[in-house]
C-alpha cells in the first residue's frame, strides 16, 4: 500500500511536467494553426525550458526566488494530494498557497509591471477561489465527504448531479491557463499591455520554474476536472481532454477583457451556478 | 484560584503606586510570569469547581457592581452622552430592582467551574496577554516620549492592563451568572478606560460608543438574569452549570439565551456592533493586542460558545451561525477597502470573531471543536500582528499600509515576523486555517453559513496578500540591515511567533489531551466530572480525530514550508552583479544604478515612479457597505431574539 502510494506520487511527480509540457506544446500548435500559422514543434516548450535554465541568473530582488520556489513547491504539493486521493478542500487551500505566493513573487519588487500582474492575479484569485471551494462544498454534499477517495468509490459520476459547478469549474479553468478572455495577469501571447505582468521580472532560470509550475498545474486542474467522472476514470480524462481543447477554442476567439468585469461575472453567474446547485442537493437530498 | 483573578488586582494597585520605569516593569514581569504559571498549573491540575467562603465575597460584588455603573453615569453626565446615560440606567434600574424589589438571593454553588474550556480560555489570557503587559512596558514608554508628554501615565495604563487580565480570568471561571456579570462589567470598564487613555478627543469620543454598545449588552445580560430567576425559581437558574446542563424548563430558557447571545455578539463586535471595535483602534497598541487576542472579544465567543448546548438543534442555533457567518464575510469585505494596518487587523478580528460564533451556531461536536481551534490559534496570531503594528508603527511612526512600502528593507526582521504572521492567518499549514477548515467541513448543516465561509475566505487572501504585499515591495539592492528590536519588543514577538509553530506543529497531541475534552465539555452541556476525557461525544478514536486531523499531515506540510519558503530564503545568495534593475521599457533614469525608481516620463522630465495598492474603496468602502450591512446585521438579530420570543 505504502510502496504503491510512493510509486503513484513518483510517477506524477516526473510524468505531470512531460504531459504538462506536451500539452502546451499541442496549445501552441493548435493556436497556430488557428491562427493560419505553421506553429513550433510540440516539444518546444521543453526546448525553451532548457534553453532558460542555461541563462545567466541575473534578479531584482532575492524575495522573488523564495516565492517562485513557493509557488512550485506548493503547486506539487497540491498535485500530491490529489494523486493521493486525500481532501478536496484541503487541496484547494494548498492551490491558494501556490497562487498567493505567484502573487507575492509579482509584488516583492517596486516593478510598476510585475505590480500590476500581481494585483490583477490577486483579483483573478478573488474570482475562482469561491467557486473552488464551492466545488469542495458541492462533493460534500453528494457524497457527504470531502475525500477524493469517496468520489472514486461512487458509481454515479459527479457529473450528473454537479454539472452546473462543472460549468463554472470550465470558466475557472479559463482564469488559470490565463486564456483569453481572462489572460489579464499575465499572458502566452505578446499582446498585453503590462508586459509580462506579474512574471516580467522573472528571468533564465527562476523563468523556467515558473514554466515547470504551469506544467504542474494544467495537469492538477484537468486532473480536478476528471474527477467529475472519475468512474471509470477514463471517461474523466477523456472529458479534460476535451476541456482543454475548448478552452484553446475559446482564447481564440475572444479577447481579453478587464479584470473587473472578471470578478463581476464570476461572482454572479459563476457563483449562482454553484449556490443553486448545492441548494438543490441540499433540499432534495437533505444532510447526508 | 485567588492567584488568577486576584493577583492582577493586586499587581495593579501596586503598579499604580510604584512611579520607578524599571520598578515597574519588574511588578509586571513578575506578575506575567505567575499568572504564567498559575494557568499552567491549572492545566496540569485539570477541571474542579470552587466556592470561595469567609468572607461575604456576594456583598462586596454587589457593592462594586454599582459602583461600576453609578461611574457609568457619572461619565455619562460629564461627556453630555445620553446614550451612555440611557444604558448606564437602563441597567442600574433593573438591577436594583432584583436586589431590593425582588430581594434575590444569589448564592450559587460552585461559584466558579473550571472546566477544560475555561483552562484552554485561561492559558490564553495568561499567556498570551502577560506577553502583551511585558511588550507594553517598553511600547509606552515610547508612546509618551513620541507624544513629549509632561506627566507619566504609564502606571495608570499598566493598571488598566493587568486588571484586564483578572477580570477576564473571573469571567471564564464565574458559573454563577450574577458575577460573570460582574466581571463583565469590569471588562467594560478597563476597555473604556484602555481606549480613553490617550484623552483626546477622539479616543474619549470612541471610549463612549465602546462604552454604549457593551452597555446595551450589560442591559441585555441584566434582563437575562432577572427573566431567568423570575420564572425558573430563583438562584438554581443562575447557575451556569443548570443552564447549560439542561436542569431547567428546556423552552422558557431560551429568551434568555437568546439575550445573553447577543450580549456576547455586543461584546465580540460583530455587525452592526463592529463599529466600537473601530474606535479602539486609537489606543495605543497594546491595547489593540490585548482587546483582540486575548481578552474583551474572546468573553463575547467564549460566552455564546459556553451556551451552545442550551440552543442546541433550536431555530436560535441556525440564526446565530447566520449572523457570525454574515459578520465574517461582511467584515472580511470591508477589509479589504481599508488603508490603515490596524483597521485591517480590526476587521479580520471582526470577521474570525463570526467565524467563531458562527461555528458555535453550527454546533455540532465537529464545529464546537473548529470553534476552540480557532479561538487559540487567533488569540496567538492576531496578537503577534498588533505587537508587530505597533513595532512598525514604532518604526515608521504611521499606521497606513502604504507607509510601509519597503519596510523589507527598513526593518528587516520586523518585517519577517508579520510576514509569518499574516501567512499564518490564512493559509496551510498554519492552525488558522486547520480551524477554518474544519469549519467548513462542518458547515454543511446550514448551507448558507457554508457559502459565506467560502466567500469570506477567498475575501481574507485578497486582504492579507495585498497588505504583505506592501511590505515586500524593495527596489532591487543588496544588503537589509538587521534593525535592533528592545527586549520588551523581541520577547513577545519571538514568544508568540514561537508559538504559532509550537502550537501549530502540536496540534495532534493538544487536540487529544485538550480540545476533545474541552469539546465535550461544551458539547454535553458540560457535566465536567462525569463526562472527563473518555466520553461518548467525543473520543481521541472518533470520528473527527480520524477523519479530520488524521487527513491533516501536519509534519510534512511544515516540512514543505521550510522547503518552499525558508530553505530558498536561506540558501540562495545572490551576487552585486547579478542585480539589475527593474523593466522599465528602456526609459531608467538614474544612470545604470538598479536600485532607482526614476524614469524619463513626458519631455524626458525625470520622474519618480510610485506604486500603490487596490483599495476598492467605490465597491467595497465603508459608506458604501454600512447601510445595507448593518440593516441585515440589525434584521439577523431582531431574528435571532425573536426565536427566543416565539417558541414560548
Amino acid at each position: 500500500m505504502m510502496i504503491k502510494q510512493f510509486l503513484l506520487v513518483f510517477v506524477a511527480l516526473v510524468g505531470a511536467p512531460i504531459v504538462g509540457g506536451l500539452l502546451f506544446g499541442i496549445d501552441r500548435r493548435i493556436t497556430a494553426r488557428l491562427q493560419g500559422r505553421y506553429g513550433p514543434p510540440i516539444v518546444q516548450p521543453f526546448y525553451d525550458f532548457f534553453k532558460l535554465l542555461g541563462k545567466e541568473h541575473i534578479a531584482v530582488s532575492k524575495m522573488q526566488f523564495v516565492w517562485i520556489y513557493g509557488y512550485l513547491v506548493f503547486m506539487i504539493t497540491s498535485l500530491i494530494f490529489l494523486v493521493l486521493k486525500s481532501d478536496f478542500l484541503l487541496l484547494v487551500f494548498l492551490l491558494g498557497f501556490a497562487a498567493v505566493s505567484l502573487v507575492l513573487g509579482g509584488f516583492s519588487t517596486k516593478s510598476p509591471y510585475a505590480h500590476f500582474g500581481a494585483n490583477r492575479e490577486l483579483l483573478q484569485i478573488l474570482a475562482y477561489e469561491p467557486v473552488l471551494l464551492l466545488v469542495a462544498i458541492g462533493i460534500y454534499a453528494q457524497n457527504g465527504s470531502f475525500l477524493i477517495s469517496e468520489i472514486f468509490k461512487q458509481d454515479k459520476p459527479l457529473l450528473f448531479t454537479l454539472w452546473p459547478l462543472f460549468l463554472a469549474v470550465l470558466y475557472v479553468l479559463t482564469i488559470k491557463m490565463r486564456k483569453s478572455p481572462f489572460d489579464i495577469a499575465t499572458s502566452h501571447h505578446g499582446h498585453q499591455e503590462i508586459v509580462k505582468g506579474v512574471t516580467t521580472e522573472y528571468s533564465g532560470p527562476y523563468f523556467a520554474l515558473f514554466h515547470l509550475a504551469e506544467w504542474y498545474e494544467i495537469i492538477l486542474l484537468l486532473g480536478i476536472i476528471s474527477l467529475f467522472w472519475a468512474n471509470p476514470l477514463w471517461v474523466g480524462i477523456l472529458i479534460a481532454l476535451a476541456a482543454f481543447i475548448l478552452e484553446l477554442l475559446i482564447d481564440n476567439i475572444t479577447a481579453r477583457m478587464t479584470a473587473g468585469w472578471m470578478v463581476r461575472l464570476s461572482w454572479s453567474v459563476g457563483l449562482i451556478l454553484g449556490i443553486a446547485n448545492i441548494a438543490y442537493i441540499y433540499f432534495t437530498k437533505g444532510v447526508s | 484560584m485567588a492567584i488568577a483573578i486576584l493577583l492582577p488586582v493586586v499587581a495593579g494597585f501596586l503598579i499604580l503606586a510604584v512611579r520607578n520605569y524599571y520598578a515597574r516593569g519588574a511588578v509586571v514581569i513578575l506578575t506575567s510570569l505567575i499568572l504564567i504559571a498559575n494557568s499552567i498549573f491549572f492545566a496540569i491540575k485539570g477541571p474542579f469547581t470552587y466556592t470561595p467562603g469567609g468572607f461575604n465575597w456576594g456583598l462586596l460584588i454587589t457593592i462594586l457592581d454599582y459602583g461600576i455603573l453609578i461611574f457609568y453615569l457619572y461619565i455619562g453626565f460629564s461627556l453630555r452622552n445620553w446614550l451612555v446615560l440611557i444604558f448606564a440606567t437602563t441597567q442600574i434600574i433593573p438591577l436594583a430592582y432584583f436586589e431590593f424589589v425582588m430581594k434575590a438571593h444569589i448564592e450559587v454553588t460552585p461559584a466558579f467551574v473550571v472546566d477544560h474550556l475555561a483552562l484552554v480560555m485561561t492559558l490564553i489570557i495568561s499567556i498570551i496577554g502577560s506577553l502583551i503587559c511585558i511588550f507594553a512596558i517598553r511600547y509606552m514608554r515610547d508612546h509618551e516620549h513620541h507624544l513629549h508628554l509632561e506627566k507619566s501615565k504609564q502606571s495608570r495604563f499598566l493598571f488598566w492592563l493587568v486588571l484586564f487580565l483578572g477580570a477576564m480570568n473571573g469571567l471564564v471561571f464565574a458559573n454563577n451568572l450574577v458575577w460573570l456579570y460582574f466581571f463583565w462589567e469590569v471588562t467594560t470598564l478597563c476597555c473604556y478606560q484602555l481606549i480613553a487613555h490617550d484623552r483626546t478627543e477622539l479616543a474619549i469620543k470612541n471610549a463612549a460608543r465602546a462604552l454604549w454598545m457593551n452597555a446595551t449588552g450589560g442591559t441585555a445580560f441584566i434582563c437575562a438574569i432577572i427573566y431567568l430567576y423570575s420564572t425558573q425559581g430563583g438562584a438554581v437558574a443562575l447557575s451556569m452549570q443548570n443552564i447549560i446542563g439542561g436542569a431547567l424548563q428546556g423552552s422558557l430558557i431560551l429568551l434568555p439565551v437568546a439575550l445573553l447571545c447577543y450580549t456576547g455578539c455586543t461584546k465580540a463586535a460583530q455587525m452592526p456592533f463592529q463599529t466600537w471595535l473601530l474606535g479602539a483602534m486609537v489606543a495605543p497598541t497594546p491595547v489593540s493586542a490585548l482587546l483582540h487576542s486575548s481578552t474583551m472579544v474572546k468573553a463575547g465567543v467564549y460566552l455564546v460558545l459556553r451556551l451552545a448546548p442550551a440552543f442546541a438543534g433550536t431555530y436560535l442555533s441556525t440564526t446565530i451561525a447566520m449572523v457570525g457567518a454574515f459578520t465574517f464575510f461582511g467584515a472580511s469585505a470591508l477589509a479589504i477597502s481599508q488603508t490603515t494596518g490596524k483597521r485591517v487587523l480590526a476587521y479580520s478580528t471582526i470577521a474570525n470573531l463570526g467565524l467563531i460564533i458562527a461555528c458555535a451556531g453550527i454546533n455540532t461536536p465537529l464545529a464546537i471543536a473548529a470553534a476552540i481551534l480557532l479561538i487559540i490559534f487567533h488569540a496567538i496570531s492576531k496578537g503577534l500582528l498588533f505587537l508587530c503594528a505597533g513595532t512598525i508603527e514604532h518604526q515608521i511612526w504611521s499606521r497606513e499600509i502604504e507607509d510601509m512600502e519597503g519596510l523589507a528593507v527598513k526593518a528587516p526582521l520586523t518585517t519577517l515576523i508579520t510576514a509569518i504572521g499574516i501567512l499564518s492567518m490564512f493559509l496551510p499549514p498554519f492552525g488558522m486555517l486547520v480551524g477554518k477548515w474544519i469549519a467548513i467541513e462542518a458547515a454543511y448543516v446550514v448551507p448558507l453559513a457554508a457559502v459565506f465561509f467560502v466567500l469570506a475566505s477567498t475575501l481574507t487572501i485578497v486582504f492579507w496578500t495585498k497588505w504583505l504585499g506592501r511590505l515586500l515591495q524593495v527596489l532591487p539592492k543588496l544588503g537589509w540591515p538587521i534593525e535592533k528590536l528592545s527586549l520588551s519588543y523581541s520577547i513577545p514577538l519571538w514568544s508568540l511567533l514561537i508559538g504559532i509553530f509550537v502550537v501549530g506543529i502540536g496540534i495532534g497531541p493538544i487536540y487529544q489531551n485538550f480540545l476533545v475534552a474541552a469539546t465535550n465539555n461544551v458539547v454535553s452541556g458540560n457535566q465536567i466530572f462525569a463526562l472527563g476525557m473518555n466520553n461518548l461525544v467525543l473520543t481521541s478514536t472518533s470520528f473527527i480525530h480520524k477523519e479530520i486531523l488524521g487527513i491533516f499531515p501536519v509534519w510534512p506540510l511544515y516540512l514543505i514550508l521550510i522547503v518552499a519558503l525558508l530553505m530558498p530564503l536561506l540558501l540562495i545568495g545572490l551576487k552585486p552583479t547579478e542585480l539589475r534593475a527593474v523593466y522599465m521599457c528602456g526609459e531608467q533614469a538614474g544612470g545604470g544604478a538598479p536600485d532607482t525608481d526614476e524614469w524619463f516620463a513626458e519631455a524626458d522630465k525625470v520622474t519618480k515612479f510610485k506604486l500603490g495598492g487596490y483599495y476598492f474603496q467605490d465597491t467595497l468602502g465603508e459608506k458604501r457597505i454600512y447601510p445595507w450591512a448593518n440593516a441585515i446585521a440589525i434584521l439577523l438579530l431582531i431574528i435571532m431574539i425573536g426565536c427566543g420570543v416565539i417558541v414560548i
